[in-house]
């Protein structure tokens, strides 16, 4: 399970939105308590992506370092990247699976029209495979 | 001793520890000292061929090792080693949506799909993918052939010429029988012909800054083959606007060049010359005239550039200019940068919409009202002061293999070039009618004159093709 708490998710719901109609990225910071997963802070990123970005993302890796010494430096933990898929539900693509790496959380953001709709996270596998749906609990207005 | 990062995920495979020491002469030798210590770890890290994992950087404090030595990579003992994950992705895999490839389609790119770097996925892209060639000239013939037979789905053309006999000894997608036809017709035909399986959308038209964005907004690749300054600001404005890769090249007499602008953060022609020559400075094909297999390789290269950005593989021809020169048969390079400065393409854009390009490029406009009589005559009037014996002089302003091919009888030869120094020897109230091939170079002759005090110089519009078509007929054009 992972949950995010209010301000992460605020933070990634309005990067989403404002980078609509393409597709937008980032790293979640937090800690992990046993099974589950904590995201106190995230950090909007980039996307590097050389082409048309409305059905593409990509982070960079110095970006994730940097994230990562960060996370350090303030006791937490990188547990997650999120991404939006504009105007397109919240599922994991074979882009995204071809693409990913299975040490972390992949929060998918749906948004719909330029406002957020819905959302899922996902376990890839090692061998990029297949993804496991993981349980989202997002702050509910 | 130097230190190996290890990422959150990574540590339940490492009893939780967030770093462990390693000792180790390169990269190579300290990963395996932490997959030794810690086996569980090895799977993340490496697939079953021992390789490290395609989503799997690691970089030497902040250095990444693929721009080092690679896992070869050096290590004195005080570095600090980090994994970092690669990660992209996308709503649309391009496998989820494109059409798949017919069995004739998998026959016909078969040597395409052996190439590791297109694949089944690359050849699919190249079917998803527009581009509009401005011209199917010299530069337009081999990239539409070239094009299609690659397989690029859509190809628009913007062309609004007919063939002419003059334009087979280079523009190879038109045949002799194909004289007098349109050329939107005429290369479209042959390029259905070598592919069926690609949509070709004809713009009958000249571009012009009404119609550019309009055009060139639906396509994902502009390839720019024209002859003529105007046109090319026009197409490098409009893909600097729309953010579209312009894939340039031209060419002149033996000589070629060719480049990528507005591709990614890179350059556009304007960072290159900020301003056309003045007009006139620089003669057109048509006045100058170029080797026939000269575009062939400009508009390959061309080609060659437009598929590797579709393909997203190679380094693209983006901030170098390609010098071309046949006679040495050498190829140079120069460096390019985008420029801050640039009025189109700069930190501050000053041109956000299309201008006047025949204005900026000093030229008459389009529809400008023929220049008024008394300053010429045409072909029959000329034949009629010829065989009235007018008392006037007939200066030929071709160069002296021109003449060799066709003359005027009675015409003296003195190229525009030498004009100047030739002035003294001409009679200050002497009647001069000043002559060329199509009337343009003669015009800048009686300018000349004219500037010198000569009073009784007038142009013969249409030159000695116009001769050709209403006086001679016997009298070859070229």
């Amino acid at each position: 399970m992972i949950e995010i708490a209010t301000e992460p998710w605020e933070m990634m719901v309005r990067h989403a939105e404002l980078t609509y109609p393409n597709e937008c990225c980032g790293a979640m910071l937090g800690r992990l308590n046993g099974g589950s997963k904590l995201v106190t802070e995230a950090i909007p990123m980039e996307n590097a992506y050389a082409g048309e970005q409305a059905a593409r993302y990509e982070l960079r890796p110095e970006d994730l370092l940097e994230a990562d010494h960060q996370a350090r430096a303030r006791g937490l933990d990188l547990i997650g990247i999120f991404h939006s898929h504009p105007d397109c539900d919240a599922y994991f693509s074979t882009t995204d699976l071809k693409n990913s790496c299975p040490w972390y959380s992949f929060v998918v953001l749906s948004i719909q029209n330029g406002k957020f709709n819905h959302a899922n996270s996902f376990l890839p596998d090692v061998d990029q495979t297949a993804a496991e749906r993981e349980e989202l609990k997002w702050p509910k207005f | 001793m130097a230190k190996i990062l290890i990422p959150t995920a990574l540590r339940q495979f490492t009893e939780q520890s967030d770093s462990v020491d390693v000792t180790g002469a390169t990269v190579r030798e300290a990963l395996d000292q932490l997959t030794v210590r810690y086996p569980n770890i090895k799977k993340n890290l490496f697939n079953d061929q021992g390789k490290l994992r395609s989503f799997v950087n690691v970089y030497v404090n902040d250095e990444d090792i693929r721009y080092l030595d690679k896992d070869g990579t050096k290590l004195t003992g005080s570095e600090t080693i980090s994994i970092v994950p690669s990660v992209a992705g996308g709503a649309t895999a391009v496998a989820d949506t494109a059409p798949a490839l017919s069995n004739e389609e998998v026959a016909r790119y078969s040597r395409h799909l052996i190439l590791p770097e297109v694949g089944m996925e690359g050849q699919t892209k190249l079917k998803r993918a527009s581009v509009v060639m401005i011209g199917a000239g010299g530069l337009g013939a081999p990239l539409g052939l070239y094009l299609a037979a690659a397989g690029v789905g859509r190809i628009g053309i913007v062309d609004f010429d007919v063939v002419d006999a003059s334009n087979l000894q280079r523009q190879v997608i038109h045949g002799t029988s194909d004289i007098g036809r349109k050329k939107l017709d005429s290369a479209g035909d042959r390029m259905r012909d070598i592919n069926p399986n690609i949509r070709v959308d004809k713009f009958d038209a000249g571009l012009t800054s009404e119609n550019a964005l309009e055009i060139l907004r639906d396509y994902d690749i502009v390839v720019d083959g024209t002859d003529n300054f105007a046109t090319r600001y026009l197409v490098n404005d409009a893909c600097a606007i729309l953010k579209k890769p312009n894939v340039y090249g031209s060419i002149f007499r033996f000589e070629g060049q060719a480049s990528v602008f507005t591709y990614q953060d890179g350059p556009c022609y304007r960072c290159l010359y900020p301003e056309p020559p003045p007009p006139g400075l620089v003669p057109s094909c048509a006045e100058g005239g170029v080797l026939g297999i000269l575009p062939g390789i400009i508009g390959v290269i061309q080609a060659t550039e437009a598929a590797k950005i579709i393909l997203g593989i190679g380094t693209p021809l983006k901030g170098r200019l390609l010098l071309y020169d046949a006679l040495e048969m050498r190829f140079r390079e120069l460096k390019l940068r985008r420029n801050p400065e640039c009025p189109v393409c700069g930190d501050h854009p000053t041109i956000t919409k299309l201008i006047d390009y025949q204005e900026f490029c000093g030229m008459p406009p389009m529809n400008a009202e023929p220049a008024p009589t008394g300053d010429a005559i045409d072909a029959i009037e000329l034949k009629r002061k010829l065989d009235r014996g007018d008392n006037f002089v007939l200066i030929d302003v071709r160069e002296p293999h021109e003449y060799q091919i066709a003359r005027i009888p009675g015409a003296r030869l003195i190229p525009l070039g030498e004009l100047p120094k030739h002035l003294r020897e001409l009679d200050l109230n002497g009647e001069y009618v000043m002559q060329c091939k199509s009337g343009a170079r003669s015009q800048r002759a009686v300018d000349l004159l004219k500037q010198n005090g000569f009073k009784n110089v007038v142009n013969m519009t249409g030159g000695i093709l116009a001769w050709s078509d209403k006086v001679d007929p016997s009298v070859p054009k070229y």
